[in-house]
């Protein structure tokens, strides 16, 4: 499914939006792609506010108060002062705008957790994202050199609008399988031998099939296996379990629900072989 | 290819059918996506449709099943949800018969108080009067009230920076705009500060026969919420759940209320609240509800479902929620005591459990949402 999107994206020249649950690896779709195209990662993390001057460009003022002073002597025409102090010198480029001027080769732009910027935002990013090319008044329209590729997150907080979904190409990442994400462990987590590989992964599985407030992702089981693998243990026991459990459950209300009920349980259950 | 693009076609208008949201620009994006993979792959296609219409999470069990049948020739199963709700009577349920604009032409509140006590104001009346009690002319008077009433609803502040002249942060870009007046001299500062911002809301109704006097007007006062505060979402619950907010359209009250009234499912039947809650926490908590949200919920907790499922449900609101305010029209009855066990188990989540029977206590409430 990643796979066939990402070729999607890629072919078709369309931005991917990516959405799925906190920890399923959205983002790191975006910096594997970035690794695999052995190119640049851009990334521009949305937050609640976040405007034209942080995502795009801005002027450095204090450089361009600073030279003006400097400049304060008579006899400097003005008109080239100002060509001076509007030029790409005195200009911060924001990820927006490095994105586009990349010389080199397209990037892989990477607008994390989408849905957490304003509308007003998601309007202007549908602009960009359509015309790959912005206007700055005292510079004149900056047109993209290379397309980069797009990557937008979204955790689904606010419902991100129709016009930008049409704009991109979808998709809806999962919890991994079982068999899959024992195979992640041992990717990301070489140290971890196989036993404790697949009962961990068991576990977390198990968990995930429970109304939980907050389903531990595989950014979560990576965490635990590291933190395992870290106390030397090579399968779990349900007191190892007890004590690390904060890495995979984030929230009390789990974490004394489980410890109630169904730990020992769950253990045991990770512990049995097929 | 042709025949392959009419295919594409018919299937979008089955999604269509099946209440999910193709538009002729993601048929678009399907044809070219289908023209790059591997069409004899059935699964790759499957891939591909998803990817290209941008089939959401919640969408995704009705894409399988039109998939099977328009691409793998297997008949459906009959089909749960929007479908069902189509095939329902289209009788209007008497809890949400609307007669309000004609009733007021011939009888318009005004006309009742001429010759009365001078300073008498039948808005005065109309505030204390149950809702339950009312004419359908008083309803007319009352939602003018009620809109005038929303309008109240404060501001609160945004993350956004917008210009002010008072108090605020430096704005060095104007600042330095202004000095274009001033010969290069930054002579006045500019300055930004939060913008305000109108607050959000969710609204979760009780629509089960217990509270069917009230729903009525509870959900014109949804209506007219719906024109001040943006980001209103409405919810209602009776055994199931469904989502109103794309039927309330401001203004056309007996349009709204027609539609509600084919799609809710389930008009004044029974309630089982905790599994409704828990649907709506485990379907739209994520997307609705965040640190800065109300939620209000308006029931008469009469319930008779699980209640362990009502305290997760509620537990799990009350943690993400700004605000958990409960309406309960029983209350406004002072014999009342909240002491269902659906109420019981629900108070500790509650910030504030307020009656809702008469004009005056949403005006209580609207003034409580606005501080």
């Amino acid at each position: 499914m990643i796979a066939t999107a990402v070729f999607l994206a890629r072919s078709m020249r369309k931005p991917l939006l990516v959405e799925g649950d906190a920890g399923v690896g959205k983002t790191e779709l975006a910096k594997v792609l970035a690794r695999m195209l052995d190119t640049e990662l851009i990334r521009l993390q949305c937050y609640e506010g976040l405007d034209v001057h942080t995502a795009l460009y801005e002027w450095n003022y204090q450089r361009q108060l600073l030279r003006l002073r400097i400049q304060e002597q008579p006899g400097e025409e003005p008109a080239r002062l100002e060509e001076l102090i509007f030029g790409r010198d005195y200009l911060l480029e924001r990820p927006l705008l490095r994105a586009i001027t990349r010389a080199e080769a397209p990037p892989v732009l990477l607008v994390d957790e989408v849905d957490r910027a304003d509308d007003g935002f998601e309007a202007f990013l549908l602009e960009v994202l359509s015309d790959f090319q912005v206007t700055i008044p005292e510079l004149g329209t900056i047109r993209a050199q290379h397309i980069p590729y797009v990557v937008l997150t979204s955790n689904r907080t606010r419902e991100i609008g129709d016009a930008l979904r049409r704009r991109c190409l979808y998709l809806y990442i999962e919890h991994p399988t079982l068999e899959k994400e024992v195979r992640i462990i041992h990717a990301r987590v070489p140290e971890a031998g196989p036993r404790l590989a697949d009962q961990v992964g068991k576990f977390v599985q198990a968990l995930r099939a429970r109304p939980l407030a907050k389903p531990p992702g595989v950014a979560e089981t990576l965490d635990w296996t590291r933190a395992l693998v870290t106390l030397h243990r090579e399968a779990l026991d349900a007191e190892t379990v007890e004590q690390t459990l904060g890495c995979v459950l984030k929230d009390r209300n789990d974490q004394t629900e489980l410890a109630q009920a169904a730990l020992t349980t769950l253990v045991a259950a990770a512990q049995a072989t097929e | 290819m042709s025949a392959l693009v009419a295919h594409l076609a018919r299937f979008a208008g089955s999604l269509r059918v099946a209440g999910v949201r193709v538009s002729l620009s993601d048929e678009i994006d399907a044809a070219q996506a289908l023209s790059i993979v591997d069409v004899t792959d059935i699964d790759e296609v499957r891939r591909a449709l998803l990817v290209a219409l941008k089939i959401q999470a919640r969408d995704r069990a009705a894409f399988e099943q039109v998939f099977a049948s328009a691409w793998l020739g297997r008949t459906a199963a009959p089909r749960h949800g929007r479908q069902t709700v189509r095939q329902r009577s289209t009788a209007v349920p008497r809890g949400l018969q609307w007669r309000g604009a004609e009733a007021a032409a011939d009888e318009t509140p005004g006309d009742r108080t001429e010759g009365g006590t001078p300073g008498y104001s039948p808005r005065a009346q109309l505030r204390h009067r149950p809702f339950d009690a009312l004419s359908p002319a008083e309803i007319v008077a009352m939602e003018q009230l009620l809109e005038r009433l929303t309008l109240r609803l404060a501001a609160e502040e945004s993350r956004r920076y917008v210009p002010t002249r008072s108090r605020g942060l430096i704005d060095l870009r104007h600042t330095l705009r202004r000095t274009l007046a001033t010969g290069g001299e930054p002579l006045a500062l500019a300055r930004r500060a939060r913008a305000a911002e109108l607050p959000r809301l969710v609204l979760l109704c009780d629509t089960s026969g217990s509270m069917e006097s009230h729903t009525r007007f509870l959900l014109c006062f949804a209506i007219a919420l719906r024109r001040v505060v943006r980001r209103l979402e409405v919810f209602a619950f009776n055994t199931t759940l469904t989502r109103l907010t794309p039927w309330l359209a401001p203004g056309k009250i007996n349009l709204t209320l027609k539609r509600l009234a084919e799609g809710v499912p389930d008009w004044s039947g029974g309630t089982r609240i905790g599994t409704c809650l828990g649907d709506f926490v485990a379907r739209y908590q994520t997307a609705c509800v965040n640190s800065r949200t109300t939620v209000v919920i308006l029931s008469d907790g009469l319930d008779r479902g699980d209640v362990e499922e009502m305290v997760r449900a509620m537990r799990a609101i009350h943690a993400r929620a700004r605000r958990v305010i409960w309406l309960n029209p029983l209350l406004g009855d002072p014999r009342y005591e909240p002491s269902a066990r659906g109420m019981q188990a629900a108070l500790p989540y509650i910030d504030r459990l307020a009656s809702a029977h008469n004009l005056e206590s949403l005006e209580r409430l609207v003034t409580y949402l606005a501080a």
